[in-house]
């Protein structure tokens, strides 16, 4: 225990970084998870939305939802992704605020930076930044976005209090939050929670 | 939580299979992990 946490957060964000460092250097390796197009369809995306994507753009996409399902985004809206990845969700993003529209995606882990840099890039989108930073403490302006969404990286934090903390914060009055992620319907006993490896495996 | 951390009009989406077919899917069958979208808003 760390602080009334399950786990030392510094661990486990350590753990989740070199996990995710994998899916970035080698997306196509098998892992617990599903990834890339084959995700993108079976949780429900727009699939010529995905299509026009170049693969750079999708191959290393990891999410757990959809973040758009409960409501697509406007034009010219201002969002904040947290733990961007491979920049999928910032993509899909980019063109749904459109030209007037600017995203910030924010990741951790060095080479999801490069690739979703490289993918914007290649794709030549100007409404698009990415950012290195950690969600507990977003490398965001106060008030500055009217949305903030996030895929499959909140469950992978030990204190998500101060995540959402963090989202009050740079989330401007009135703005919301669109997230995916995972929720168990069955308790996890105590000492498994404990366990870092069960966390990210 | 979103509720405890200061959110309203939270809305939570339908259950997704994430995993599904995947080599995490026996340990999400054993705890019923599934994936969800959650909607909240900060208040005015």
């Amino acid at each position: 225990m760390t602080d009334g946490l399950p786990v030392d957060p510094l661990a486990l964000r350590e753990e989740v970084k070199s996990k995710y460092r994998a899916v970035a250097v080698d997306p196509h390796r098998s892992y617990h998870f599903h990834t890339g197009r084959l995700l993108a369809r079976r949780l429900g995306y727009d699939e010529a939305v995905v299509a026009a994507l170049p693969n750079s753009a999708v191959e290393a996409f990891a999410g757990v939802g959809n973040p758009f399902s409960l409501g697509t985004l406007k034009r010219g809206e201002r969002v904040v992704d947290l733990g961007s990845g491979g920049g999928f969700d910032c993509f899909i993003a980019a063109g749904q605020v459109g030209p007037k529209g600017r995203v910030v995606g924010v990741d951790m882990t060095e080479e999801m930076l490069a690739r979703s840099r490289a993918a914007a890039a290649a794709m030549g989108l100007h409404n698009v930044e990415f950012r290195q930073g950690v969600i507990e403490d977003l490398p965001v302006e106060n008030g500055s976005a009217d949305v903030v969404i996030s895929n499959g990286v909140i469950n992978l934090c030990a204190d998500k209090r101060r995540v959402f903390a963090e989202v009050m914060r740079v989330l401007k009055p009135g703005g919301r939050l669109q997230l995916a992620d995972i929720a168990n319907g069955k308790e996890i006993p105590a000492g498994a929670l404990c366990n870092i490896d069960l966390w990210t495996d | 939580m979103l509720e405890q951390s200061g959110f309203v009009d939270v809305r939570i989406g339908p259950p997704v299979d994430t995993f599904g077919g995947a080599g995490g899917e026996s340990k999400a069958r054993l705890f019923e992990v599934f994936g969800y979208a959650f909607l909240a808003h900060k208040p005015t």
